[in-house]
């Protein structure tokens, strides 16, 4: 059962303590599954709507709440995720103040290279979830090289890649 | 009347003189209706993520209405990357802020999240409809993965300026950025420590790590 303020509390610290629309994934990732309120596959079919529906990709959050809890669960993840970026405003203040400082540049890095390093565990954590064969091995290349021209909108990308998946299974 | 960083907006004879060099420049604040205006239409077109949009509201803001100047803009979204959560909202709040105030803000942000949002869960629901749909499956079955790619490439954009950065500071500070990256996936998969933790952890290594180089680095100069 899943207990609202919990969950909302578990999405807004997860983008508190982070920076960009997917920097709270591994957070979220590692608190709902634990306690057994989403699933690794409902992760990455919100990653999957999150890319191709309108607004920044950090949506993905409300895909989520919606595949897991209703209604409620989408109205508490748009809170959740509304909330933190106001905190620009004492960012951009702090700024005003101690400028550059070193540590505080620091802080800024050490977090992104932290969330770049859980990011590449959960990503490869959904790919073994999903089972991984030489068909998806080869479509994770070719979106990569796909994505790398950037010749394509993402969400054309991934209808090509939804188009394959109907064609191939 | 000040900006958000405290600085006395431009007025009298350098005000004019901006007005002749930079055209677009130094228009009069919008009304609140205008500030919702602007910020539903971007909502709407924001198909696409995050640099697509954001090309969109610098168009809006910078380009067509003259709000911002270009290197407000440009500032504005570097402060965003410093920021907790996702960096459209943040510019979206900050932009709002300067050009209407708090109120502005606040319509801005609604004006951004209505129509996208809306259409989000619509989606969702759309697919959770139909997601037991031989055909839905098996499309879903190529779209993971591709995400997964994305992810991956994702994870390396994320990742690489960061090491870049380290790497022409100093051999021990690209040292101390790649023990955090791997730090940290090892932290959390082999001693299954909360995530939280090992970011804040990473953080504080992170700011001690730059603090100790800027003073060395002083230090050398002298």
């Amino acid at each position: 059962m899943i207990e609202p303020l919990t969950y909302f509390w578990i999405l807004l610290k997860a983008s508190l303590f982070s920076t960009g629309g997917t920097g709270n994934l591994p957070s979220i990732h590692a608190d709902l599954l634990a306690r057994n309120w989403a699933t690794d596959r409902q992760f990455a079919e919100a990653l999957a709507i999150g890319q191709i529906s309108p607004g920044p990709n950090g949506f993905w959050v409300i895909c989520l709440g919606y595949l897991t809890d209703g209604v409620r669960g989408a109205l508490l993840a748009t809170l959740a995720i509304s909330l933190p970026p106001v905190v620009v405003l004492a960012v951009a203040a702090l700024h005003r103040r101690v400028g550059d400082h070193p540590a505080m540049q620091g802080f800024v890095r050490g977090l992104g290279l932290s969330v770049s390093g859980i990011f590449l565990v959960v990503v490869i954590q959904l790919l073994q979830e999903h089972g991984f064969e030489w068909r998806s091995g080869l479509i994770v290349l070719v979106s990569i090289a796909l994505a790398l021209t950037q010749r394509l909108p993402i969400p054309v990308l991934l209808g090509l890649a939804g188009l394959a998946g109907a064609l191939i299974y | 009347m000040a900006n958000l960083e405290g600085e006395p907006v431009v007025q009298g004879a350098t005000a004019a003189l901006a007005v002749r060099t930079v055209p677009v420049a130094q228009a009069a604040p919008p009304s609140l209706w205008q500030v919702g205006q602007v910020w539903l239409l971007l909502g709407l077109q924001s198909f696409g993520g995050g640099t697509a949009t954001l090309f969109l509201i610098r168009r809006a803001v910078v380009e067509q209405r003259g709000w911002l100047s270009p290197e407000v803009f440009t500032r504005d979204w570097a402060l965003c990357q410093a920021a907790p959560g996702i960096n459209l909202l943040c510019m979206t709040i900050l932009i709002g802020r300067r050009v209407a105030g708090g109120a502005g803000a606040l319509v801005a942000m609604l004006g951004l999240l209505l129509p996208s949002v809306t259409i989000t869960i619509l989606m969702t629901a759309l697919y959770a409809d139909l997601r037991h749909q031989p055909l839905v499956q098996a499309a879903l079955r190529g779209v993971v993965p591709a995400t997964v790619g994305l992810g991956l490439l994702l994870t390396a954009n994320m990742a690489h300026p960061l090491l870049a950065v380290s790497k022409r500071e100093s051999r021990s500070s690209l040292l101390a950025s790649i023990f955090i990256l791997v730090g940290s996936a090892v932290a959390v998969v082999v001693w299954h420590l909360p995530v939280l933790v090992v970011l804040l952890a990473a953080g504080a290594i992170g700011a001690w790590t730059m603090w100790r180089h800027a003073a060395t680095q002083k230090a050398g100069r002298r």
